[in-house]
């Protein structure tokens, strides 16, 4: 059967939608007069899903049709779905066109491996050219490196895209064997520390390379993903490092069965909390987790933890510690900290003025002193923090109508 | 004492120069005679040329590019009574530009929080803006917008869309960003006919649509944060949103 266009969009967006990276931010200013599109340095969200990820570019696969096997990739060759494929003008007409009316950002193109790796990394790179030679488009172009392709193919696309990635998935060489038999670690660094190489080489600033990792499909902890995303980040090898909650799409005796039918979300925020730390707070890896605590802990932040673990440095004075210490403080980000900064200029600032500031302090409190003070109701343990913080909010107090009388005298 | 005056800029100036020369103790601000009686002294404020130029060449004088234009910002947030506090605004400014820094100050916070909120709405509009190409390829967005964004907007794309030509229409104010070929610039629309759109245009809508659809995850489902995102008054003009 043939497949009409809105066939196409269905299957390759649905096979696409598992690839969290969805940014548009990190760009010069680039729009040239007289031609379509601009990329905007703060990136822009353009809608929601119904799950409340944020749509920023048109993320499809070229095509779904692949040679590999990987256990947990829902367009693996041993798997029975719908194949499709566009071709690459097909594509390029519903990019400009999408980006016409405002849907999008620019184009996200990732694609399964059709034939060989260097006949697909071809197909993407003729949408490249037609997109931004021919129809001259300069907004955002998000593509996904085949690993095991040519190196000058790869040299061809660094230099037309807005910024390239390639997933490494799984977080361990032994792990890869177990679940992508075709894939190696080493394969699937080559195109990233290619593309590096090449764009360092064209200007001094390297282009924008991002990766994701699957976090609850194998039995890696929370300490070896983090520290292999601080590598890669000092190496400067990427800008950023995507986590996404292991969701089943096959049965695959490798993979492990959920104990809830729900994705791991919880873990995956936690290290999304602590990648944070890693790219804006100065944190080191191993000040976040060591051998003996290798998990991030469910109920409280990491920041929150590492503040817990490290009683030493509090309680900090807010109208003297420096932004660096500042931002160490749990429930102070940035922007309250500059807010701190920007204030105390004027006046020594007391617990009322960090209200007034609109800084929260429901974390904070325990570890800060105002002006001298230090709230009086909670001392500054460990453990007293951690109770008073986890404990469930006061309940309403009970009117005399609210009280469930059946519970007493066995009334329905 | 609570003063009136007839809702614009120039308007304002002449208000500000009143307080200022007059030393009024102004409690309330409003656009609009009230209907209802108060209890309370009630001036209105004429405009007058003379007097409102002279404030803003003194504005222009004494205030530093960045406040000035702060000024400029605030009066766009038009849903938002935020008389008062500009009035304070000019004049600590009058006495002393370094004070317009100091968060501590109320109004000056005040201020400053609206126009990032200003800044954070057109930031969001230039993302959920939606255009329809008309039959003879000018590009059409209608707007529902909190905060008179227009301009903003018009600059945004006129980066984007820099070969195109296009309108942003703001229904409810009835002003618009028009970029034609030998017009770029906002200007009063009182009526529009509806246009009619390009053949292409409900294929691609179709398209948008659905991929909207297919690239939720299910097993990810949150509506609430979805609606934190787009919150519904953004809404209305959003195809994706309209099955």
């Amino acid at each position: 059967m043939r497949k009409d266009i809105y066939d196409k969009m269905q299957i390759l967006s649905d096979s696409a939608k598992y690839d969290v990276s969805c940014s548009s931010s990190g760009t010069e200013n680039n729009y040239k007069t007289g031609e379509l599109g601009a990329t905007q340095t703060s990136g822009i969200c353009h809608s929601f899903t119904a799950d409340g990820r944020c749509i920023s570019l048109l993320k499809v696969l070229l095509t779904n049709f692949c040679i590999y096997d990987c256990a947990y990739c829902i367009n693996k060759v041993s798997n029975d779905i719908p194949r499709a494929a566009f071709a690459p003008r097909e594509l390029a007409d519903i990019t400009m066109n999408f980006y016409k009316r405002n849907y999008i950002e620019g184009l996200f193109l990732s694609s399964g491996i059709i034939d060989n790796e260097d006949h697909t990394m071809n197909l993407i790179l003729r949408t490249l050219r037609i997109l931004r030679n021919e129809y001259k488009f300069n907004g955002y172009i998000h593509v996904k490196l085949i690993p095991g392709s040519d190196a000058r193919l790869i040299e061809q696309v660094v230099q037309l895209a807005s910024r390239v990635s390639s997933n490494i998935e799984l977080p361990s060489d032994k792990s890869l064997k177990l679940l992508a038999p075709n894939k190696t670690k080493e394969k699937v660094l080559q195109p990233l520390k290619l593309a590096r190489d090449i764009s360092m080489e064209r200007n001094k600033k390297p282009i924008g390379m991002s990766t994701q990792l699957i976090v609850g499909a194998t039995p890696e902890t929370d300490m070896d993903i983090l520290n292999l995303s601080s590598v890669m980040y000092d190496k400067a090898l990427l800008k950023r490092v995507y986590y996404s909650a292991y969701i089943p799409v096959n049965d695959d005796k490798n993979l492990p069965i959920l104990a809830t039918s729900k994705p791991p979300l919880l873990r995956e925020h936690r290290l999304y909390q602590a990648d944070w730390l890693l790219r804006f707070y100065s944190f080191k890896a191993d000040e976040i987790l060591n051998s003996d605590n290798p998990n991030l802990d469910e109920e409280l932040d990491p920041k929150m933890v590492w503040a817990l673990n490290n009683m030493q440095y509090f309680p900090m004075e807010i109208n003297k510690a420096s932004l660096e210490e500042l931002i160490r403080i749990p429930g102070i980000g940035v922007r309250g900290a500059s807010k701190i900064i920007n204030a105390r200029r004027f006046k020594r600032l007391n617990f009322s003025d960090l209200k007034q500031l609109k800084i929260s302090t429901k974390k904070a409190k325990y570890f800060i002193v105002c002006n001298g003070k230090y709230q009086k109701d909670i001392p500054m343990y460990r453990e007293n923090i951690k109770l008073d913080y986890l404990k469930p909010p006061k309940p309403k107090e009970l009117s005399l109508f609210d009280i469930d009388y059946s519970a007493i005298t066995g009334e329905i | 004492m609570t003063l009136v005056y007839d809702g614009t800029f120039e308007g304002f100036l002449s208000l500000v120069y009143e307080v200022y020369y007059k030393k009024f103790q102004v409690e309330k601000i409003l656009r609009e005679f009230p209907a209802t009686l108060i209890l309370d002294d009630i001036i209105t404020i004429e405009y007058d040329e003379k007097k409102s130029l002279k404030v803003l060449e003194s504005l222009k004088l004494k205030f530093t590019k960045k406040n000035f234009s702060v000024i400029l910002n605030v009066f766009m947030c038009d849903s938002k009574e935020f008389e008062l506090n500009l009035l304070h605004f000019i004049i600590a400014g009058f006495k002393n530009q370094k004070q317009l820094e100091n968060i501590n100050l109320p109004f000056v916070q005040n201020i400053q929080n609206l126009q990032k909120e200003l800044f954070r709405h057109n930031h969001k509009m230039t993302g959920f803006t939606r255009f329809v190409e008309l039959e003879d390829g000018l590009l059409y967005a209608k707007i529902d917008s909190k905060f008179n964004v227009v301009y903003f907007l018009g600059q945004h794309f006129l980066k984007r869309f820099n070969n195109q030509r296009y309108i942003i229409h703001d229904i409810k104010r009835q002003v618009a960003f028009i970029k034609e070929n030998n017009f770029v610039g906002v200007q009063n629309v009182a009526e529009f006919e509806t246009p009619k759109v390009s053949v292409n245009e409900e294929k691609f809508s179709k398209l948008w649509q659905t991929f909207f659809t297919s690239v939720s995850i299910e097993s990810r489902k949150n509506k609430k944060l979805q609606r934190q995102m787009v919150p519904l008054l953004y809404r209305t003009y959003m195809n994706e949103f309209h099955n």
